[in-house]
Parts: C-alpha cells; structure tokens; sequence
C-alpha cells in the first residue's frame, strides 16, 4: 500500500475534487475495484479531494459520471508533472545537465594531494618526489598505482619506514612516518681508528685498545687521529686492532653579533588588507581593489581549495593576500645597553644548543667598540666526549 | 464443524484473530488516529462523523477535522480530533447465521 503510494509519487499522481450526493458510494466502489486513493479530506458537505494515481483518473471519471458527481483536478504533482513544466526551458536542462556531468567528470581526478608527516617531522622535497612519481594533480584515479608510486618514492628516499597512499573523493592523503637516521656502525671485528669530531683541547684520554695519538693538552681538530688503530709491539711488529677509548675534550662554541648603536625596528600596526583571486592551475583571476593603500607592509600569502564535499576538491582555488601595515622606528642604544642586549641574546643562543648544561666549565664575553655600533663575542668553554669510528683502509 | 476444527489450530498457533476471521480490530494511537482492521465499507463521511461498516456491526466516530488517510480492502486509517466512538452490534440471529 505504502509502496503503491510511493511509485505514485515518481510516476504522477492528481489531487482530485469530487462533488455530488453519492461521495461515500464513489469510496466504496473505489476500494472494491481496488483503486488506490489516498489522503482523502472533506470540505463541508458535498465536496471530497483525494489523491489519485494518474492512470487510475479515467475510471474515476466514469464512475463519477454514474454516480452523477462532478469531478475537478486541483492539482498535477509528481515527477512527470515537474518534467513537463521544465520541457521547455531547455538552456536550463542543458546546463543542469552540463553541471551533473562536470561534476562527475571531475570526481574522477585527484585534484588535491596531501602529505601528512608522522609526529610533525618535515621531509624535504618529499611533495616533489610523490609528484614525480605520478601522483599529481589532475590524474586519472583509474590510473593511479598506488603500491608503485610507493615502492618508487622508498627506492628514491632513504629516510621514510613507512608511507601509505589513501584515496579519499578526490583527496589524495600520502601518510608517512620518518625513519631514524642510525650512525653507521662499525663491526666489532673490522679494524677502525678513533678520530676527532670537534675542535678543542683534550683533557683527558683513555685507551683500552688500539695505541694513544694525542696527549692531555693537545689542541685537536676536526679528523685529527686520537687513537690509532694499531698496536706495536717489539716483537709481533704492527697488529691491527679495533680501537677503543674515552677521550673528553674541551670545545669551545662561539658566537658572535653585530648590534649597532641606531636602528630602524618595523612593527606591525594591526592595520590589514584583505586581497582575493581566484586560481585554476597556473591561471589567476585577480578580483578587484589591487593597490595596497599601505606604504609598507608584508604580504602573507594563502591558498584554499575549494571542495563541494569533506573529500571532494574542484581544481579550482582561491588565494587569499594578506597585507598587514607596518611602522617603523628608529632606535638609538647606549654602548652598555647594546652589550648586555648582545650578550643576553647569545647567551640564549647557546644555551639552546648546548645539551648538557651542568659540563659548561667557563663562559668569556668579548666586546668590540666600534664607530657605529658594538661586535660582541661570546665563546663556552664545554667539557664534552669526543671521537668517532673511522675505519681503516688499506 | 470443520470450521471449528481450523479454529482450533489456529488458537493452538496463536495467529491473530483478525487474520483467520472477519472480527473487527480498532486500533486507537493518541486521540488523533484510529486504525479499524477488516472493515467492509464507509457509510457515511462527513468532516465531524464518520459511519464505517464491519462485519460484526457499524463503528461510529464522532469529532471534526477528519480525514481519511489510507484506504486499502481491509483496513482504514482515520486522521482528526476523535471525540466519540459508538459501536453499533448487529442483531444477534444475523450474527449465528
């Protein structure tokens, strides 16, 4: 019954008003002739509209006309009725039809490629590496070899553990998760000597195997030999061995700023311009209201892809040009107040840098007065484990 | 009596009433709906009276604004403030017979 009623909403149906004395014969003979008719209302005494099946309209007059009662269509709906009001707008038809195909056309590209990094952990040129590999914008979904472009970007790249192609409407999401770059290890039954990584003072040194280069004292510098890889004796001769051992140094980290006595700083008003365009591939539509009425300013650049759905993108984005205003002002510093801002600031540097801070021995400021501003130096003197394997060739 | 005899298998399997006979079944949801099963045909409708014929007697709804919102051959679906329902039994010896 139900469904009847459903597929008279797809194939047409008629509201339908009946007027005359024998109302209630005409429902019976309906139902017993098995007529559907729906939603019947009574409108004071002699008037009853129904819904009709417009295939069933016909006999409904017939019998309307037996029973001497006057029948009248109030209304056509259904999707035939929709139709033919339409027929005639046939640039509308076209376009609808225009758009539906367009937009199925379209959901068969991939049109925006995503890179999602494990943790945050930024890959360099990793988008140009996935592009290249054939995963651009603007290919065929059907195309698309997932598993190839995978094993071509891991065969190209060494630093990825894991990466996965996932596509999603016309979003293609790269996940992948950076992989650990180890140091490379040197066997234990391979020959090696121990050699200086980082220049400094050696304060200590301790050889459990291989013959000591350096004594404490000794200034070293990068790919200086600490120990060698060797061991001599007065009657094996030279025996080659894997050197081991403890060598700390003391390495200095310097660092030096320019800090002049006047200077001009920018500083933002808060005073910004919004500019939009609309981009399709390499082509730029500006949308007007061009010229910055700012002197100076920065511009910030922003890029938006439109989507019709979470995962529909349309080749199709706006970008968005930010300019915000800027002020400058000149500063003038006294000699004392240049230094101690100077210092502040390397000191921070530095001690960003320098893990563990409690083996910081000695900390030297240098400053030189100059005509138009201060040079100053700042070195930390840091007592650290140094060397690393070299392998011997022969 | 081999009408009784079915009558007795289908109370052993508990099949509704109103399946295997005519008796009517009323179903009233809130005030505003009332559903009458096995229903033999509409005698009189107006907006605020509505005089449905079944198999055991006439059915009688009194209120206004009704409509009639599904016809099918066995059941109806009345939609409007219900205010009265009167039953109307048909004589007994029609009944036996």
């Amino acid at each position: 019954m139900l469904i009847r009623i459903l597929l008279c909403y797809i194939f047409g149906y008629i509201r339908v008003s009946v007027e005359g004395y024998y109302i209630e014969k005409l429902i019976n003979i309906c139902t017993n002739k098995k007529i559907v008719i729906w939603h019947l209302k009574r409108d004071k005494n002699v008037k009853l509209y129904f819904n009709i099946a417009t295939q069933d309209f016909k006999q409904i007059v017939k019998i309307a006309k037996k029973l001497q009662c006057h029948v009248k269509i109030e209304k056509k709906k259904g999707l035939p009725f929709l139709l033919h009001r339409y027929h005639k707008r046939k640039i509308f038809a076209i376009v609808a039809i225009c758009i539906l195909a367009g937009v199925v056309g379209l959901s068969h590209f991939i049109w925006n490629v995503e890179i999602q990094e494990e943790s945050g952990q930024e890959l360099e040129g990793i988008y140009q590496d996935v592009v290249e590999a054939g995963l651009a914008t603007g290919t065929l979904k059907a195309k698309i070899d997932t598993k190839g472009i995978i094993n071509q970007v891991r065969l190209k790249r060494q630093d990825i553990a894991w990466m996965g192609i996932e596509l999603k409407g016309t979003n293609a999401i790269v996940r992948i998760v950076k992989a650990d770059s180890k140091p490379e290890i040197i066997d234990e039954t391979e020959y090696c000597s121990i050699v200086s990584d980082k220049e400094g003072v050696i304060t200590k040194i301790n050889a459990q195997n291989g013959t000591m280069n350096v004594k404490v004292g000794d200034t070293v510098s990068h790919g200086t030999i600490l120990i060698n890889g060797w061991i001599e004796g007065k009657y094996t001769g030279i025996r080659y061995v894997h050197a081991r051992g403890e060598i700390e140094a003391k390495v200095w980290h310097t660092k030096n700023i320019f800090i002049p006595y006047t200077s001009t700083e920018t500083r933002e008003t808060g005073n910004f311009q919004n500019f939009y365009s609309i981009k399709f591939h390499n082509f730029e539509i500006n949308l007007p209201k061009r010229l910055s009425k700012f002197k100076i300013y920065d511009t910030i650049e922003s890029e938006k892809k439109i989507r019709l759905f979470s995962d529909f993108y349309l080749p199709i984005s706006v970008k968005k040009t930010t300019q915000k205003e800027l002020e400058e002002q000149q500063k003038t510093y006294q000699a004392e107040e240049a230094k101690s801002i100077g210092k502040q600031q390397l000191e921070q540097e530095l001690e960003a840098e320098i893990e563990d801070k409690s083996k910081i021995v000695n900390k030297y400021s240098n400053t030189y007065e100059k005509e138009d501003g201060v040079e100053i130096y700042v070195t930390y003197e840091v007592l650290e484990t140094i060397g690393t394997n070299e392998k011997i060739v022969f | 009596m081999k009408k009784n005899h079915f009558r007795k298998i289908d109370k052993i399997l508990e099949i509704p009433k109103e399946v295997y006979s005519n008796e009517v079944k009323i179903t009233i949801v809130g005030f505003e709906e009332i559903v009458i099963e096995n229903y033999q045909g509409i005698l009189e409708y107006e907006e605020y009276f509505v005089r449905i014929k079944t198999y055991t007697g006439i059915v009688n709804l009194n209120g206004y604004g009704f409509n009639l919102e599904n016809l099918s051959n066995d059941d109806i679906k009345v939609t409007g403030k219900i205010e009265g329902i009167e039953i109307e039994r048909l004589v007994e010896e029609e009944h036996v017979n």
